[in-house]
């Protein structure tokens, strides 16, 4: 539109008619907006259920030597016709398929240079440029900034994008791990591909840490009828050390017989276990001061020690109440002996082993009672030793709400949150309920695993907590399905969408791993059924 | 009171005007029979729909002339399927009487070997439209050089067209003939009236006695000896009233050339392939293609006002100040409705 142009006559220009041609073609599948923190693109409304965009996938858009890189928020109807004429017209017939369209509403996850590096994006892809699933070669920078720890692999929406493994970082460990799901996702089966991973590593001797499970439901051992158990995986059993409580599984070679000594048992491993009077509270605080520390328990059930503790000012009856929950205690807890399991479990977590720790049909007060034991034991241990070859220490937690909730009789398991980092030792609380989890508390946690969360307070205290930003995944956690994940980990750029390995696939695919120790990171063949 | 009885009587004239209360005095008056509504069976079309339209926006004027962006294309269908569309014009126009004839002249001569048509005492609104249609029948030109026999060209509009420019339809005939490409004219609007005390709308109420006499069908009805007021007439052609699609009930006037209205059933044939292109949920009724057109060559309120600023920066940069640019291209209706254009 030149002003000249209007005053020749027309006979003077090049040629008295300009066609342009719009041909049928790409016209969707392009960026049409937004700004730097949300792109719209638009794909055909009436793709085949193969080809239709989910919430969660990644889509890639190629722009000169940069490939960006954005997850799907949400997905809208839309079209070039305006108003409500979707809503008043009649019939079904619609002949311009590319006049109606879904918008795609995207997050930036960051963009990919010509040498492969990642890194957060500043700025926004040309308006109009082409859009595409994102393949296995534009993840292929996510493989060089994963860690040693398989756990699934990569998932593109639902799709799995194959040879782009998932791993954490065993670095991370003792910067805490949550595990968030409701029952039925898959909780269980992660730890067991966790655990099977730390296994490799222990044999393979690329061991950074030694991975304390113990296991209330008895599913980890032996597993349940076609449910396999860590057992299972012979390759990599030397990398694995077993305890239980039941006759029956210690009876098995390699399952040990859990013993604690009286000896190791501290008054605070009782006061963890009740609500406490104030008496009673000053009660079970004066007993490392009245008796020896290696026999308080032998001493205070006799009528010496409790006359003792009364010369000490305590009434007849909150000396009784105390004692009479100290031997309920210990007649629940018949692992509680003259000798004891600890020095060896600890032992072998220094050795980077995954210690399995077998409570199969304990009662919920006793199986936090043996918890606070070994994890005080192993804290106290790690923070007085300081020898470099011992590896670090993680300890899972079972229904962590328990013991990490607000208002809980949190001090132990806080202690080994706030301070443990400091000493090697590194938590993974798992839980149906993270929104009972105390607030700073998971503010520590580093590393998230989210497996489907229907609860919107649950989703919100994570993603309050979260070091990375969960709040645009509100809806991909939603309707995550069994099996898949979400997780936010350190030295990864972004929160990653996941497929947890079937256990039961993993064992085997690991059974038939080459031995060859040189195979890189991700160099596993997808092993699916 | 007194304003509402007017009020009232005026809603009774515009009632009667526009109500058809039973269609015998329709049929009477008019000479339009019941077998005259031919039902048009919609069928599969496997060759080319050309769909041609135009737009026209004012981006400013003063007193003697006048600058439009004027835009003219078509959209190519086979069957339900869009192809392509094609744009062949999409320039400013400057509307100056004197000169009209460089403007005119190049494109009749040398697309339609007319010698120079007179619009010097037409006035500059007249021109804008002028030129847009002749611009409109150079993309009929160019569908036409690209569609091959048994192909239809739609137009958007009527071949009931302004004096000056028939002699360019004529040739336009004449061409789609020799290509045997199917050509007709598809109205949205029709000023069509029958009645002798008042002008009633004719189109409209064919529609609605069609509704009546062929409930549920697509039909197209020849107005050919009917009763009418049917404009000047004299274009080279007949004019049709067709619903398109029994599932809605407007109606549009349709025009076709002498060569496609001589032979009854081949107009048939032709409207049941469009009936078929018509039945789209997104302009039920109304041949898909030229609401394509329709949207893919119209120049929105957006692009005419982005237009007219860049206008605005070039005259600026030229050292034109805003102030004379007021001045010059005010219209002081302006001022009165207190509007303002800058």
């Amino acid at each position: 539109m030149d002003g000249e142009r209007i005053r020749d006559p027309p006979s003077e220009r090049a040629g008295l008619l300009e066609r342009r041609v719009m041909e049928k073609g790409e016209t969707t599948y392009r960026i049409v907006s937004k700004n730097v923190s949300e792109y719209h693109f638009i794909v055909p409304y009436d793709l085949s259920e193969e080809e239709r965009a989910e919430v969660g996938q990644i889509f890639s858009v190629r722009d000169g030597s940069l490939t960006y890189l954005a997850r799907v928020l949400n997905i809208e109807h839309s079209s070039n016709y305006d108003g409500h004429w979707d809503t008043t017209i009649k019939g079904t017939n619609f002949f311009d398929s590319d006049q109606i369209f879904n918008l795609v509403i995207a997050e930036p996850l960051g963009c990919v240079d010509e040498a492969g590096e990642f890194r957060k994006s500043r700025t926004l892809p040309t308006k109009f440029s082409a859009v595409k699933r994102a393949e296995r070669d534009q993840f292929r920078f996510l493989s060089q900034v994963m860690g040693d720890i398989e756990v699934g692999y990569l998932r593109n929406g639902t799709r799995l994008v194959e040879e782009i493994p998932v791993a954490l970082h065993s670095e991370a460990m003792d910067h805490h791990m949550g595990v968030f799901a409701t029952t039925g996702m898959g909780k269980s089966n992660f730890m067991k591909v966790f655990a099977a991973s730390c296994m490799r590593l222990a044999v393979r001797g690329e061991s950074k840490f030694g991975l304390l499970i113990v296991d209330p439901h008895g599913e980890y051992l032996k597993g349940k009828a076609a449910i396999k158990g860590l057992v299972h995986l012979q390759r990599y059993r030397d990398g694995l050390a077993c305890y239980s409580t039941d006759r029956q599984n210690a009876a098995d070679p390699g399952v040990e017989e859990l013993a604690i000594a009286e000896s190791e048992i501290f008054p605070e491993d009782i006061a963890l276990l009740y609500e406490w009077s104030p008496p009673q509270r000053d009660a079970l605080d004066a007993i490392s001061r009245i008796f020896d520390p290696g026999s308080w328990l032998e001493e205070i059930k006799t009528g010496e020690g409790m006359g003792r503790m009364m010369q000490e000012g305590f009434k007849d009856s909150t000396v009784s109440v105390l004692v009479r929950r100290i031997k309920n205690e210990l007649e629940r807890n018949k692992y509680v002996k003259k000798r004891s399991s600890l020095a060896n479990i600890l032992a072998n977590l220094k050795r980077g082993k995954v210690v399995l720790v077998d409570i199969p049909r304990m009662a919920d007060r006793s199986e936090l009672f043996l918890l606070s034991v070994i994890s005080r034991y192993i804290l106290d241990e790690y923070k007085r030793e300081e020898d470099e070859s011992r590896k670090n220490c993680f300890i899972t937690i079972e229904e962590a709400q328990r013991v990490l909730g607000a208002g809980s009789n949190t001090a132990r398991f806080e202690s080994i949150a706030r301070e443990g980092r400091k000493f090697g030792v590194g938590l993974c609380a798992i839980t149906q309920q993270p929104k009972l989890i105390d607030k700073q508390l998971l503010s520590q946690f580093n590393t998230l695993v989210v497996m489907g969360l229907g609860d919107r307070n649950d989703r919100n205290q994570l993603e309050e907590s979260a070091k990375q930003d969960l709040s645009s995944m509100d809806i991909e956690i939603q309707t995550l399905e069994k099996g898949e994940a979400v997780i936010s980990t350190l030295n990864i750029p972004f929160p990653v969408p996941a497929r947890i390995h079937r256990y039961e696939d993993y064992l085997r695919r690991l059974e038939k791993e080459p031995s060859d120790k040189s195979i890189p990171k991700g160099g596993f063949k997808p092993f699916l059924e | 009171m007194g304003e509402e009885r007017r009020l009232s009587m005026v809603a009774e004239i515009i009632r009667d005007h526009i109500h058809l209360e039973g269609i015998d005095q329709y049929l009477k008056s008019t000479g339009i029979k019941e077998s005259d509504f031919v039902p048009i069976k919609p069928a599969d079309f496997s060759g080319r729909i050309f769909a041609v339209d135009g737009s026209n926006a004012a981006l400013c004027g003063w007193m003697t002339a006048r600058v439009n962006l004027i835009r003219a294309g078509y959209a190519v269908y086979r069957g339900r399927e869009w192809q392509s569309t094609a744009i062949t014009f999409d320039d400013l126009f400057l509307a100056d009487p004197l000169l009209c004839q460089s403007n005119f002249d190049p494109y009749l001569e040398h697309y339609f070997g007319l010698t120079g048509i007179d619009l010097q005492e037409s006035d500059l609104d007249r021109l804008s439209s002028y030129y847009r249609e002749m611009q409109e029948y150079l993309a009929i030109n160019d569908a036409l050089d690209h569609a091959r026999p048994g192909d239809i060209i739609l137009y958007d509009g009527s071949f009931e067209v302004f004096e000056p420019l028939r002699a360019v339809l004529s040739v336009i005939f004449h061409r789609a003939s020799k290509r045997e490409v199917a050509l007709l004219a598809v109205s949205k609007s029709s000023s069509l009236s029958w009645g002798q005390e008042i002008t009633l709308p004719f189109v409209q109420h064919t529609a609605l006695a069609g509704s009546q006499l062929c409930p549920d069908e697509a039909w197209c009805i020849s107005l050919k000896d009917k009763n009418l007021a049917a404009g000047q007439g004299g274009w080279g052609g007949q004019s049709y009233v067709v619903r398109f699609c029994g599932q809605t009930s407007l109606a549009f006037r349709v025009d076709a050339p002498a060569y496609l209205s001589r032979d009854m059933e081949g107009i048939s044939a032709i409207l049941g392939n469009l009936a078929d292109h018509s039945c789209s949920a997104e302009c039920m009724g109304y041949p898909h293609a030229l609401f394509r057109a329709h949207r893919d060559i119209r120049i929105t309120e957006q692009e005419a006002t982005g237009a007219r600023e860049r206008l605005w920066a070039r005259l600026l940069e030229m050292g034109i100040a805003m102030g004379q640019i007021r001045m010059l291209m005010l219209d002081y209706h302006d001022i009165l409705e207190m509007k303002s254009r800058f």
